[in-house]
């Protein structure tokens, strides 16, 4: 098991509707100033508008472990987004599987509240919760 | 009659993907698989040319995309769908709104003035610059004759003092001494920023910019110095330290300096001036309320130019503060009533988001503008003010090519120089000069209200 001293060696990737939360562009600057380059985080119009090329190409550019953030199923505001961005990171998930990288390296978190959460505090939680990850071999100097 | 000026526009490109309002909501599960998809009917190609920037995660679909909404009226089962852009959204603030800085975006890229379409959409009134509407009554012709020359409009201003009258000794010699006069072809010189990220580039992409256009650059004598910067052509030195700290040297070679409102100014200028009589000295003063009488004192004991300045929002200093256009017509008044203001300048800043608000503020009484934030927006500012908070700066403006900004600086002006001849073209006048002061032209809309309102409801005299 990792210690929270390397967990926060790890460089995160957060993709998450930016209904999730209205201030992100605020609230976002706690987390940076903490944390500084190993979290980088991407709003978008909605978490449905996620493909597997932005979880591939996070990974390509340096992400250990890469979140994509949802708002409650059932309250996407088109309907069902929330339901496609999970078939587009499990499919991501194949393919990483494919090419030899552990799919837990991508999550998707369905966030069960309806509003009242900010952006830095779902990250902060998220980054200091256990994972199984080391860093990823993608960001190790070829031999 | 004077050579025509002219600002030379190009088009440079943008260095990052460009953010523009709305993204597209597509999704693949439930297509018809129609043989002519709308997709491929886009006529900005924004699906086929498909792409994702590694750096920052921006989809292209989110920076091509034209908003014509065709191809989300069109898919038969209703599987394209357009929602805001966040990150367009979280540009600015509620003063320097995303459309504000998408506008200055294009006139940097392209050196055009903005078309909006048909008509003009508003806002009608509101706070700040908004509740002022300007006369264009003298629309005779088209307003684009100024700007394809075949009208002659000059924009050219002087900064300085000016004496109200000349006398001649019997022999005919000219007896009053003629103060420093600085003239400029445009009302426009750029001030200190509020908030920038570190180094050198984007300073120097600012004195690029102010030689390409003739205008002048507003910066920090401790800076210039520290980074040994000369010649200080097309440079303003401001004083912000001890104000004996500069060697005569450099007070004798450059045209105009600007010194802290602190203590006596009229006695450092005139310290100033004795080393170099042909120095323009501009004296930075703070608005607030009451401003009017230091005005008035500062030049009646000689001022030469007063740069007035609000906050990033055109607010002055004060609880409840008064917006800059107001402030400075308050004290361009007071002048007036004086009789004295024709021999001080007043420059403006703080809060000029727009071509618009420089030929406002000109109505309002001030002779030139001082304008700060939209040349950090030409190079792709997003004010998200990071720099401010020591973040990184998600436009990289650290790293802007000094010759890149120059031209994305003079495009922006270009712009605005357009913007100017059309107002003056419209308002049937022939020089900026005229403009000042000239608040007949223009309607503002709390006194319009006081004077249809302000009778309601009160009972008849008599
Ligand atoms: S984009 Fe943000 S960080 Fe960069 S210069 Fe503008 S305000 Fe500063």
């Amino acid at each position: 098991m990792e210690t929270k001293e390397e967990r926060q060696g790890l460089n995160f990737y957060f993709f998450f509707c930016q209904r999730i939360d209205k201030e992100q562009e605020k609230n976002r600057r706690t987390i940076e100033k903490s944390m500084g380059d190993k979290v980088r985080l991407f709003p978008i119009p909605c978490s449905g508008r996620i493909e597997p090329i932005h979880i591939l190409r996070a990974l390509e550019k340096g992400a250990d472990k890469v979140y994509v953030l949802t708002c409650r199923e059932g309250l996407c505001r088109y309907r069902e987004g929330n339901l496609r961005a999970k078939k587009r990171v499990s499919y991501a998930q194949k393919l990483m599987e494919e090419i030899g990288l552990e799919k837990e390296r991508v999550e998707l978190i369905n966030l069960k509240k309806e509003n009242g959460m900010t952006i830095d505090t779902l990250v902060e939680d998220l980054v200091g919760k256990k994972t199984n990850i080391g860093s990823s071999p993608l960001n190790k100097p070829l031999l | 009659m004077p050579k025509k000026y002219h600002i030379h526009t190009s088009s440079v490109q943008n260095r990052l993907p460009k953010i523009i309002k709305s993204g597209v909501i597509a999704w693949e599960e439930g297509c018809l698989k129609c043989a002519r998809c709308v997709k491929k009917e886009c006529v900005y190609k924004v699906y086929e040319k498909r792409g994702l920037d590694g750096e920052s995660m921006v989809d292209s679909t989110d920076t091509m995309c034209m908003d014509c909404f065709r191809c989300v009226q069109n898919c038969p089962n209703r599987l394209i769908q357009k929602g805001i852009n966040p990150l367009y959204r979280d540009m600015g603030d509620e003063y320097w709104t995303p459309d504000i800085i998408s506008n200055i975006w294009f006139q940097a890229e392209t050196g055009r003035i903005p078309v909006s379409g048909a008509g003009y959409g508003g806002p009608f009134s509101g706070p700040g610059f908004d509740s002022m509407w300007t006369d264009m009554s003298e629309i005779v012709r088209p307003t684009r004759d100024g700007i394809h020359g075949r009208e002659y409009i000059s924009t050219t201003v002087d900064i300085g003092r000016k004496p109200m009258y000349l006398e001649f000794g019997d022999d005919g010699s000219l007896l009053t001494p003629i103060p420093p006069l600085v003239e400029i072809p445009l009302p426009v010189i750029f001030d200190l920023l509020p908030f920038s990220p570190p180094g050198d580039n984007i300073p120097q992409s600012l004195i690029a910019g102010a030689r390409s256009i003739n205008t002048y650059v507003i910066m920090k004598w401790s800076y210039l110095k520290e980074k040994g910067i000369s010649p200080l052509q097309n440079i303003i030195p401001f004083l912000d330290g001890n104000t004996d700290d500069i060697e005569e040297g450099v007070i004798k070679s450059i045209p105009i300096i600007e010194i802290p409102d602190r203590g006596e100014p009229v006695s450092v200028q005139n310290r100033l001036n004795e080393i170099n009589p042909q120095l323009v000295v501009m004296i930075r003063v703070e608005l607030a309320p009451g401003i009017e009488e230091k005005a008035c004192d500062l030049t009646k004991k000689g001022a030469h130019t007063l740069h007035l300045c609000a906050d990033e929002f055109g607010n002055e200093q004060a609880e409840k503060p008064l917006f800059i256009k107001d402030r400075v017509r308050s004290v361009h008044g007071t002048l007036v009533e004086k009789g004295i203001r024709d021999q001080v300048t007043l420059l403006a800043s703080g809060g000029i988001a727009m071509a618009e608000h420089m030929a406002k503020l000109i109505i309002c009484g001030a002779d030139c503008v001082a304008v700060d934030i939209p040349l950090l927006v030409a190079m792709e500012c997003r004010i998200c003010r990071r720099c401010k908070e020591g973040l990184s700066c998600p436009a990289k403006l650290e790293t802007v090519e000094p010759q890149w900004g120059g031209k994305r600086i003079t495009n922006l002006m270009g712009g605005w120089h357009n913007q100017l001849l059309e107002v003056l073209g419209a308002m049937g006048m022939r020089e900026v000069r005229r403009l000042r002061g000239e608040m007949g032209r223009a309607m503002f809309f709390e006194d319009l209200e006081r004077e249809v309102f302000s009778n309601l409801g009160q009972r008849g005299q008599g």
